[in-house]
């Protein structure tokens, strides 16, 4: 980490200038109150507005500046099957319930922390449901997620 | 004075001692242990207190957050790595400490100072909070937006690098807040026909992600890193700390918790610019400047009492304004809303009990994170070297998706934690702001409604902001932290790009 400020960065700016004019055109589509009024349409449009001159000033703090360093693509592979793994995880908790999903969660995100015991995997694949449902569902009362195709609890007779 | 009869009211209570006491020893682990935050503790333990009585849960989160601020010094001593960024230059003397083998005496020093700081601190707020909520109920709808105005500036320019991506962080938390139904007119807003976005998103999932999910993703890259700690030494002599040895270091902690105090009161600067601000002026004012950075026990003590005096006053705008002034604060929110308390000023009026019962606990803490790490540190220390990261944030990971689920029972709250905790990741990777962002993504509502509620009031429009002296005056406070901003950080620039030349 340098101990300088950040330097501007062209893309950083076209992204808030993006951002900013399309949140702008979703702003002044918000609906007018009954009067007419704008009341509903100022903040988001303020804060759309903001995006682009903040994005301008971006762009105005690049000028002459040589183009910024790429960032480090290392480990972006592990990040994007670390969000891939986000993603799949609460899609198939809507479709099969906390258990099944969790169990098949667990083990992936040790692999990609870079577990590689596989009966320790295993474990994980049994303990980590069993415990959350405990704590949280059975414990806190919080009612789970209950899977729409399929769940292990109605097997179980829980719920 | 109502905190004794808070004091007694607590001490008498051990199942409330019981959460205080275990939140002294989370928020010190957590503090420890690089990477991980108090917020982020707080975060993810938000959804448990949802299931118990409003005082306990903000006492155990509050606690949290003063011993995790202290936590942050173990890490610093003993792995030359700040457990919190506040804790950065508590590292600068504490490791060269930790290297002449003088670990546990560099602890002590830290744990001693950061108790006299954060009792400074609380003392300060108990004393002055009563006070300035009796001015803020005398505040209108325009000074409280100028009030707000001027945090949004404070907070998205002064942390961070970057002005312009600071203060896009809080542009964006305002959007976010924006999406839902418009709560005048029930327009809908930024929800694309969805029902769900209908509803708002909600604070607790957002900040999960943020904090808890986005931290992960940054561990990722720090994969096969491992924390090794510097052996904090059996010797008696070199790491027992004598009266002798501590004196100089009282004049540092008396300042530095006046000047962790001052900073704060203003919301969003936090503990890290504190414990830096005071290390430099009290190497300014040392008389062995030369051996500061080297192992200079005073070097410790002054980042230290700063760092956790911080941690009272930045309660004040929450309690007396509504406007927090850390992410603690903007999670603390989540708790009083979470419970039906209404914070603001009103606050003195509807739950005084409550407000005094929350200190007496909160210097209950001090004494409690005190005792635990004068005498165990060290022993935290060693704990934490044995906790695998790759086991551990695995296990973060999953925690998140069910914490954001306990929060309403709703898996699309969870589909909002992922997102955030990757827009968390890039906020961090590209220099944004993401406590800027949250801090902001709360302060919004309030601020539009003090807006909305001013130009109703005014018969001149906006001019309502300037002809009333103490919003033009708070306007102008925020437009002048932004010049010196970026008056500072253009020098900076200019001396990188000399130095670099």
């Amino acid at each position: 980490m340098s101990a300088g400020p950040t330097p501007a960065s062209r893309t950083v700016a076209v992204a808030l200038i993006l951002l900013g004019v399309g949140a702008t055109f979703t702003s002044m589509n918000i609906a007018l109150d009954q009067y007419g009024r704008w009341g509903a349409r100022i903040f988001p449009l303020a804060g759309s507005l903001s995006l682009v001159a903040l994005g301008v000033a971006e762009w105005w703090g690049a000028r002459g500046r040589p183009a910024s360093p790429a960032l480090n693509r290392a480990h972006l592979p592990a990040i994007a099957a670390l969000l891939a793994l986000a993603i799949a995880y609460v899609w198939v908790m809507a479709q099969f319930g906390y258990l099944i999903s969790t169990a098949i969660a667990a083990p992936i995100a040790l692999w990609i922390f870079g577990v590689r015991n596989v009966i320790g995997l295993c474990a994980a694949a049994v303990l980590c449901p069993a415990i959350y449902h405990l704590v949280f569902f059975e414990l806190l009362g919080v009612f789970p997620p209950l899977g729409r195709w399929f769940d292990l609890l109605d097997v179980f007779g829980g719920y | 004075m109502e905190i004794f009869a808070a004091l007694a009211s607590v001490l008498g209570d051990p199942v409330l001692l019981g959460w205080v006491f275990l939140a002294a020893i989370v928020g010190m682990i957590v503090g420890a242990i690089p990477g991980l935050t108090a917020s982020a503790a707080i975060a993810m333990l938000l959804p448990l207190t949802f299931y118990m009585e409003p005082l306990p849960a903000l006492a155990f989160l509050y606690v949290i957050g003063k011993s995790g601020r202290y936590g942050g010094s173990i890490a610093a001593i003993l792995f030359n790595t700040p457990g919190t960024a506040a804790s950065a230059a508590t590292q600068l003397d504490g490791y060269p400490l930790a290297r002449q083998g003088k670990a546990g005496k560099a602890m002590k020093v830290a744990t001693i100072s950061s108790v006299i700081g954060d009792f400074t601190g609380e003392i300060l707020l108990i004393v002055g909070v009563a006070w300035i909520a009796t001015i803020a109920l005398k505040l209108g709808p325009p000074e409280l937006f100028a009030v707000y105005f001027a945090a949004f500036i404070v907070i998205g320019s002064v942390i961070g690098k970057s002005v312009t991506r600071g203060l896009a962080s809080a542009a964006l938390g305002v959007l976010v807040a924006m999406i839902g139904l418009d709560p005048i007119s029930s327009t809908e807003r930024f929800t694309f026909g969805s029902f769900d976005l209908t509803n708002g998103i909600s604070l607790v999932p957002l900040m999960i992600g943020i904090f808890v999910l986005g931290e992960v993703f940054a561990q990722i890259e720090e994969r096969g890193k491992t924390t090794e700690m510097v052996p904090d030494g059996d010797d008696a002599a070199r790491n027992g700390l004598t009266w002798a040895e501590y004196r100089p270091c009282i004049p540092h902690v008396i300042r530095s918790s006046f000047i962790g105090s001052f900073i704060g009161m203003l919301p969003g600067l936090g503990s890290a610019i504190a414990a830096f601000v005071a290390y430099g002026e009290g190497k300014r004012r040392a008389k062995n400047p030369d051996d500061w950075g080297k192992g200079a026990l005073e070097g410790v003590a002054a980042p230290e009492a700063a760092n956790n005096a911080v941690s009272g006053p930045s309660m004040a705008p929450l309690l007396t304004l509504g406007i927090p002034g850390s992410t603690i604060g903007a999670i603390l929110i989540g708790v009083f809303l979470i419970h039906g308390i209404q914070i603001g000023p009103t606050l003195f009026l509807t739950s005084r009990d409550l407000v005094f019962a929350l200190f007496a606990c909160g210097l209950i803490g001090i004494v409690m994170y005190g005792i635990i790490g004068y005498y165990g540190a060290a022993f935290v220390g060693r704990f934490i070297t044995r906790i695998p990261t790759k086991v551990l944030y695995p296990v973060i990971f999953l925690t998140s998706f069910v914490a954001a689920y306990t929060s309403r029972g709703n898996l699309f709250d969870v589909y909002v934690m992922v997102a955030a905790g990757f827009l968390g990741w890039l906020m961090r990777k590209l220099d944004f702001n993401p406590a800027a962002f949250v801090i902001s993504f709360v302060l919004a509502g309030g601020a539009e409604e003090a807006f909305r509620q001013a130009l109703l009031l005014s018969d001149n429009g906006l001019m309502i902001f300037v002809t009333r002296p103490i919003a033009l005056l708070f306007l102008l406070i925020g437009l002048a932290a932004l010049a010196v901003r970026v008056r500072s950080l253009n020098r900076q620039a200019r001396a990188v790009a000399l130095e670099d030349a």
